[in-house]
This record gives structure tokens, C-alpha cells and sequence, in this order.
């Protein structure tokens, strides 16, 4: 296959490498390439370049300046803690494709996923030394068992398992929420040496809304233009956000919206369809262009959801509260989160919602909550007739002639039936 | 090669006698009597081993149906492959559990078995207790019976004792469930009656933790792992009944006369092994016969605590009865943090005299397995343990190669022997 020019960076000569031959990019501790970046072009490129160093580019200038970086797995960790403390959340989402897997087989077992191990290979090598505490949220049981590793691999720094609950029905599950996030201060107090203060928390709960109000406004602008933003675009501008100091990413991405807003390009005869899966381990960039190159609009995904689980949370009595609320009431309904309802009205109001044609599972190879759901996904569609594609991808992909076949056959079975 | 021991000639398990013939009549009788033909029929509540709250359901007149066990009751009995099989044909991939799959694919083909039919779920109890599969199970079955499905939320445990607001939480779900089930039998919470409840379950935690713990004694009169699990039915499916309780009474008997007449799970105690991991169920005996071939006697194992460490001394309390269930619901071994079950391998190795571990990885269980690797490390290189990791599956017979387990068992287990032989000690002491 051709490889769109967009894709070629990892062969940019501009990238700096280290001995053990992985790109390495040093940024400024105050973030200049990204608060000057003037046009989405260059922020894509920028993140490109950051997603293909293994070593968290952003952490380490984040350190260099002085601070302290929070490494978070995903899909959700309550960010506004880790912030409202001065420390910087990083969400950690895998080693990418340059990263090799040596030691962590070892340590985890065969039948797991690409995310999982190359997470820890991280920790094992060394390349997540610019952390000094980590996150694992409770979203399946190799998130949750990572921790107990982290907590004698790297004994030196915090980890915490985060139990998010399931039971979203009890009268009780914001205060215990309440209790999991205070266990989980009490840690991150620790490693920032000083103690949560209400008037910070307030603040850093405006800034995530600011946040999560303008990766909505892309989701939206995605979902009603396909056209004028490609999936490359609205993913690595979200996925950055997880990366930079949020005070860099807002403006950034405000930046971003005013241009994609001013596009105006001509519409393609493509199809419409929903991408699900891919909320936790996330595909490479190759796959997800693919996907628009042979003729689909993606008008809805659960790729970055980490920055559009709620809208913004307004501090109340209680900030903490607030929070936990705002988890608990979500209207989230993926792999990673009992349903509210039932599955089939899941994926059916996904439909409705971008207003699709069809959907593409798009899993991680071995991630069971994702690939559980397909199958009550799968058949709540075929009963409405509603065409579907499953493809697994991993970390790392070489070759995308199957895809791509797969993907030419399930457009053309739409666009000519 | 080294030499095994006269025992590989006996047939498996000839010290097995009254316990496991009771044993066998129990289960028996408990599957006729789910019979979904039986009159009057009586509600059926599904649900999950560990964190259960089969003594809440049972005091409101419910059936208990255990799907794990129903799954694993199949694979011993070479039954799972084709329930498997059809799951995969409904569109459940190769790498998902393979519980999940045995127990999918049986009800979507009429849950006929041949110890008999699995009645249909009139109720869904998801204790969300150390595996994040159960949601996704209780959900898919919820979706094809349109059963109604009441989801526990169990918190990880993450430190030795459980916080306050834990137990809150706990309990507040656990009236919630109580009103659920007032509103769905018309009948009223009768507390005495779950007392009564739990006063049986806790003579059966008394005399299974007497069980385990007779392999502390050297040798060891019981097989801690592969008869251990023959005597997980009654604790886990049975609890709260008085056939549970008597049942490890005749069990502790049995355990005393063979103390008193020298009847030993092998003539000669080689090796004594702490097993890690849920079994092979599919292969069962074989598995049990690779390590009797080198005389090697399970002494502890972790897999028979998923229901409960009612060995390490939980046990349900009438005086405090839905404090003592929220408390029962945190202590599924599998509930435990890797640094809990680090430190319960640790406790185990020095209180059974461990010479060394087997770590049995299941390919389809992420809970139990991700980070057994680990373990291995840690228990040989910060223990100084001989610790052996293999790995199949507990449902699915596709991926049990047995030429290639015993070649590295029997390579284990030789090289212990010949440490062994090269530092001059004795059999029996640790290497």
C-alpha cells in the first residue's frame, strides 16, 4: 500500500535518536513548539513527533522545569486531582510502535494485550523514569493487576489502583467514590508535599471543562463535517491532550477549532460509521487514516474519551463531590463501564447519534471487555440490519493489506447495496 | 532423567474414601434438585463464587445456580470443548474467557448437560469481586434471558484491612439488594432466618479451614490442591446449608484417620508444593499424575480461597450479619492486590514448609494470571523459592499440550531432586 504523506514521520531525518535507535525530541520546559504552533498542520506534526519517542517528550520538559508528572493508564483518572496538586497528568497509552518488547512477556504472560506490556516494559526499562507516581484505574483486570507489579518494580514511587465503581445505581456510590479519590490524595499529597486546597481544585475543575467543552465542540464538528477534519487530526489534537500542561493544550486546541471551523472542503461520497473499541489501547496512526482513505467518514469513536467523559463540573459545596458525581452520572456507555441500559441500546443510540451507516469494532488484540461487547453489539445490529466490521489491531502493525482489503469490501458493500 | 517414585504405578487418588464418595452424592443431588421439571418450581438466582451472597438469596426461598461451577463441572467432564465451540460461532473470540464461553455456549444450546439441565435465571446477582469479566458475563446473560441483574460492587483490596467507608458502601448495597428481592418474592426480610443461615455457613468455614490447614503437618495428610478443589463444592455452592457443615465433618474424620493409620495422598512425601493458579479442569488427572510421578504433594494452594480465606480466619458472624457478608464479599483471593497475595504466598511458603511452587497460568483468566510471571520472579530471585511457570487453560482442552507441560515439569522437578542430591539432604527437607 502507499503510505499517506502524512504518515512518513517516523523516517523524518529532523528526529534526533538515541543508542538504542528510538526517536528522541526534546521540548522547551515552557512548551514554546506548542504554544506557538500556528496552524494544525504543525500541531499534528508536533504530536507525531512526540507519539513516536517513547520517552514522554512532554514529562521530561515538564521535570526540567522544575515539576512533578503523574502517569495515569487509562481511560478515566480524575486528572483535576493529579492538577489541582501542581503535578501533571500524563496519560500513559501505550509504547507506540517504536518501542520493542523485551522483559515484560516475562513478567505478565503470553495472552495479553500490546498496552499492558509494553506499559510495563516501560517501567522495566527504565523509559518512565520521568514519572514520579502512577494511576490504575480499575477498567479490567491487567489494568488493575499492573499496579501490584508497579508497586514492586518501581517501589520508590506511588502507584495507586483506582476502583472506579460499577454500581451506579446505589445511593451510595458517590460517597465511596468520594473515599477512593481521598486514598488516592493522600498519595499524591506525598509526592507534591502539600495538601489539596478547595480554591485549587475549583480552578483546576474550570480548566478540565474548558477542556472537555472543546474536545466536545471537535467531536461535534467531526460528527456534522467529517470532511473538513480527518480522524488523524481530531485524534492527535485530543490525544495531546493528555500530554502537554493543560494550560498549553486549551489555547492550543481553541487554535485548532477556529481553523477547522474556517475549512470548507467539498464533501466525499463516503460512509458514515462509528468506530468502537479502541478505548483503551489505541491503534496506530496508519490504521486510523486507513480507515478514511478507502472511503469512510468516522462521525463518532471512543479513542480519546478520557477528555469527554463529562461536561464541565461546577465546584459546589463540595468540589470532591462534584467529581465523584460527575463520574458516577455520566452518560458514558463503553467496555470499560456496567451499562446503564443494555448494550443494544448502547450501540443503537450510537447510530442515531452520527446519524451512521455502519459501525467498525476496531479491538485491541486480547482486550476482553471490548471484545465481550461485541458480540451483544453485533447482534443488536444485524437485527436492524445495520452492516458492521470487526478488525484487531495491535501496538504495533506493520502491514495493512488485510485491513485494507476488509475495509474496500465492508465500503463497498455499503455504498453499492 | 531422574527417578520417579513407585507411586506413578498406583491409580490417582486411592487415598480418597468416604469424603469424596459424599462429596459426589451431594453434587449429585444438588443438580437434581435444579431440575427445571421439579414442582414446585422455586426461583433461580444466578450467580458468581467469589463475593457471593448466597446466604441473603437462599433466606428468600431462591435457587443458587453457579455458572463457574456448572463450567467447570463440564471441562472435568470433557464437556466444555463444544459449548466452547458454539460460543465462538455466536461470535465470542478465541482470547476471551473461557468460562464465560463454556457457560454462553451450554445456555444458548438448552443448558443440557449430563448432570442434568440448568434451569433459567429468574434473577441476576453480579458480585463484582476480583474479576472484571463477571460484569460482562452477568450482562450478556441479562441481554439473552431479560433477567433483571443486580450488580455488587466489591472494592479491590488493596490493604490488609478494609476502610470504613468500604463496608458502607458494602452494606448499603446490600439493603438495596435485600428491597430488590422484598419487591420481586413478596416476601419480607426475615433477619433470624439469615442468621440461622449464617450460623451454618460458619460451621462449615470452621471445618473447611480445619481441612487446610492439616497439610501443615509433615507429611501432609490431605492434597491441598487437586483434592482440596473435589471439596470446594459444599463451601461455595452449599453454603449455608446444614449438608455443607456436616459435609467437612465426615471430610476431618477422614483427615484424622489417615493421620492415625498412615494414609498419605503418595507412599513417599518427595516434595511439598504450594500450587498457584486455577487447574487444568480439562485435564484434570493428568495434570494431577505429573506431579505424583516425582512425589510431589500439594500442601497449600491459593486457587480453593476464591470463595473465601476462611483459612486465614474470615468467618461469617450471625452477630453481625450483613457487616460480616460485606466483610466475606472483600476476601475472594482473587480480590486481593498482587502485594496482599504476595504476602499470603509468603505466609503460606513458611507455614507449610514449602519446598518449592507451581504457578498455573490460564491462558482466558487475566484476574488470576497477569503478573504471575512476576510472581515467579519474586518468589525465586526474593524468597528463594524453585518456582515453576507453566501455562494452559482451565476450559478450553485446545491448549493443554501435555508432552510439553511434563517435559517441563519433569525437567523441574529433576533438577530439585538433583539440588537435592548434590547438597546431600534427605527427602522430605527443603531444598
Amino acid at each position: 500500500m502507499t503510505v499517506p504523506t502524512l504518515l512518513q514521520i517516523r523516517t523524518d531525518a529532523a528526529l534526533d535518536k538515541e543508542e538504542n535507535g528510538l526517536p528522541r525530541v526534546e521540548l522547551a520546559p515552557d512548551f514554546r513548539e506548542f504554544r506557538d504552533a500556528g496552524s494544525v498542520a504543525e500541531m499534528v506534526r508536533r504530536t507525531q513527533e512526540v507519539l513516536a519517542d517513547p520517552t514522554f517528550p512532554t514529562a521530561r520538559a515538564w521535570r526540567d522545569g522544575g515539576g512533578k508528572a503523574v502517569g495515569c493508564f487509562p481511560v478515566y483518572t480524575p486528572q483535576e486531582l493529579v492538577h489541582a496538586l501542581g503535578l501533571l497528568p500524563v496519560a500513559l497509552q501505550g509504547g507506540g510502535e517504536n518501542l520493542e518488547i523485551s522483559r515484560a512477556d516475562a513478567s505478565l504472560g503470553s495472552f495479553l494485550c500490546s498496552i499492558s506490556k509494553s506499559t510495563l516494559e516501560m517501567a522495566l526499562t527504565g523509559l518512565l523514569d520521568p514519572f514520579d507516581a502512577f494511576v490504575f484505574p480499575y477498567i479490567c483486570d491487567v489494568s488493575r493487576n499492573l499496579d501490584g507489579i508497579f508497586s514492586r518494580i518501581l517501589p520508590d514511587r506511588p502507584s495507586h489502583m483506582l476502583h472506579l465503581p460499577q454500581n451506579f445505581a446505589s445511593e451510595s456510590t458517590v460517597r465511596f467514590l468520594v473515599a477512593e479519590y481521598r486514598s488516592l490524595l493522600k498519595k499524591l499529597e506525598k509526592v507534591a508535599g502539600r495538601s489539596l486546597r478547595a480554591a485549587d481544585l475549583a480552578a483546576s475543575l474550570a480548566l478540565f471543562g474548558e477542556q472537555r467543552l472543546l474536545a466536545g465542540q471537535l467531536a461535534a464538528l467531526k460528527r456534522e463535517r467529517p470532511w473538513d477534519v480527518s480522524l488523524v487530526e481530531s485524534y492527535l489534537l485530543l490525544r495531546l491532550g493528555g500530554l502537554l500542561p493543560r494550560e498549553v493544550h486549551v489555547p492550543l486546541l481553541r487554535r485548532a477549532l477556529d481553523e477547522l471551523r474556517g475549512r470548507n472542503q467539498k464533501a466525499k461520497d463516503a460512509v458514515r460509521v462509528v468506530l468502537v473499541g479502541p478505548f483503551c489501547e489505541q491503534p496506530t496512526l496508519e490504521l486510523l487514516q486507513l480507515i478514511e482513505d478507502v472511503g469512510c467518514y468516522v462521525v463518532g469513536e471512543e479513542l480519546q474519551m478520557l477528555h469527554r467523559w463529562y461536561p464541565r463540573v461546577e465546584p459546589g459545596g463540595d468540589p470532591l463531590e462534584s467529581l465523584a458525581a460527575a463520574y458516577v452520572r455520566a452518560p458514558v456507555d463503553i467496555g470499560v463501564r456496567s451499562t446503564p441500559t443494555t448494550k443494544a441500546a448502547a450501540i443503537l443510540a450510537r447510530v442515531r447519534e452520527g446519524d451512521a451507516q455502519g459501525v467498525i469494532f476496531l479491538t485491541a488484540k486480547f482486550c476482553e471487555p471490548a471484545l465481550e461487547d461485541v458480540v451483544l453489539y453485533r447482534r443488536a445490529l444485524e437485527a436492524k440490519g445495520i452492516p458492521y466490521l470487526h478488525l484487531e489491531f495491535e501496538e504495533k502493525s506493520t502491514t495493512y493489506e488485510q485491513a485494507r482489503l476488509q475495509l474496500e469490501t465492508f465500503v463497498e458493500s455499503i455504498l453499492f447495496d | 532423567m531422574g527417578t520417579p517414585t513407585p507411586s506413578s504405578a498406583t491409580p490417582s487418588a486411592a487415598f480418597l474414601r468416604d469424603a469424596r464418595a459424599l462429596q459426589r452424592k451431594l453434587v449429585e443431588e444438588y443438580y437434581a434438585g435444579l431440575d427445571p421439571a421439579r414442582t414446585p418450581r422455586r426461583p433461580v438466582a444466578y450467580m458468581l463464587v467469589g463475593g457471593n451472597l448466597a446466604e441473603i438469596v437462599r433466606s428468600f426461598g431462591y435457587e443458587v445456580v453457579f455458572p463457574e461451577i456448572v463450567a467447570l463441572t463440564c471441562a472435568i467432564k470433557h464437556q466444555s470443548l463444544d459449548n466452547i465451540l458454539h460460543a465462538e460461532s455466536l461470535g465470542y473470540g478465541l482470547d476471551v474467557c473461557g468460562y464465560v464461553k463454556s457457560d454462553l455456549g451450554l445456555q444458548d444450546r438448552g443448558g443440557e448437560t449430563s448432570f442434568g439441565r440448568i434451569p433459567r435465571p429468574d434473577l441476576l446477582v453480579c458480585s463484582f469481586s476480583g474479576c472484571y469479566v463477571y460484569v460482562k458475563w452477568w450482562e450478556a446473560l441479562a441481554e439473552s434471558y431479560g433477567a433483571p441483574l443486580f450488580l455488587f460492587d466489591v472494592p479491590y483490596m488493596r490493604e490488609e484491612s478494609p476502610r470504613k467507608e468500604d463496608i458502607d458502601y458494602l452494606v448499603s448495597q446490600l439493603w438495596e439488594f435485600i428491597r430488590l428481592l422484598e419487591k420481586r418474592t413478596g416476601r419480607s426480610f426475615d433477619m433470624n432466618e439469615l442468621k440461622r443461615v449464617l450460623a451454618e455457613s460458619r460451621r462449615a468455614e470452621e471445618g473447611w479451614a480445619e481441612f487446610l490447614q492439616a497439610g501443615r503437618l509433615r507429611p501432609s495428610p490431605i492434597e491441598a490442591y487437586f483434592e482440596s478443589i473435589f471439596y470446594m463444592f459444599p463451601i461455595n455452592v452449599l453454603r449455608g446449608t446444614p449438608e455443607a457443615a456436616d459435609f467437612y465433618r465426615v471430610v476431618n474424620e477422614e483427615v484424622r484417620t489417615r493421620v492415625r493409620e498412615g494414609i498419605l495422598p503418595l507412599p513417599q512425601e518427595k516434595f511439598r508444593v504450594l500450587v498457584e493458579g486455577v487447574p487444568p479442569y480439562t485435564n484434570y488427572r493428568m495434570f494431577w499424575d505429573f506431579f505424583r510421578k516425582w512425589g510431589a504433594v500439594s500442601v497449600v494452594a491459593t486457587y480453593p480461597k476464591v470463595g473465601g480465606l476462611f483459612d486465614r480466619g474470615f468467618r461469617h458472624d450471625p452477630s453481625r450479619p450483613l457487616e460480616s457478608i460485606a466483610e466475606y464479599s472483600l476476601g475472594a483471593y482473587v480480590n486481593q492486590s498482587w502485594p496482599l497475595r504476595r504476602q499470603i504466598i509468603a505466609d503460606y511458603v513458611r507455614e507449610y514448609q514449602v519446598d518449592a511452587t507451581v504457578i498455573h497460568g490460564i491462558k482466558s483468566c487475566r484476574s488470576f494470571t497477569a503478573g504471575q510471571g512476576d510472581l515467579r520472579d519474586w518468589l525465586i530471585h526474593e524468597r528463594g523459592v524453585p518456582t515453576l511457570y507453566i501455562e494452559s487453560d482451565h476450559q478450553d482442552p485446545r491448549y493443554f499440550a501435555p508432552a510439553q507441560i511434563k517435559n517441563r515439569m519433569d525437567a523441574f522437578f529433576e533438577s530439585l531432586e538433583h539440588h537435592r542430591a548434590t547438597a546431600g539432604a534427605s527427602p522430605g527437607s527443603p531444598p
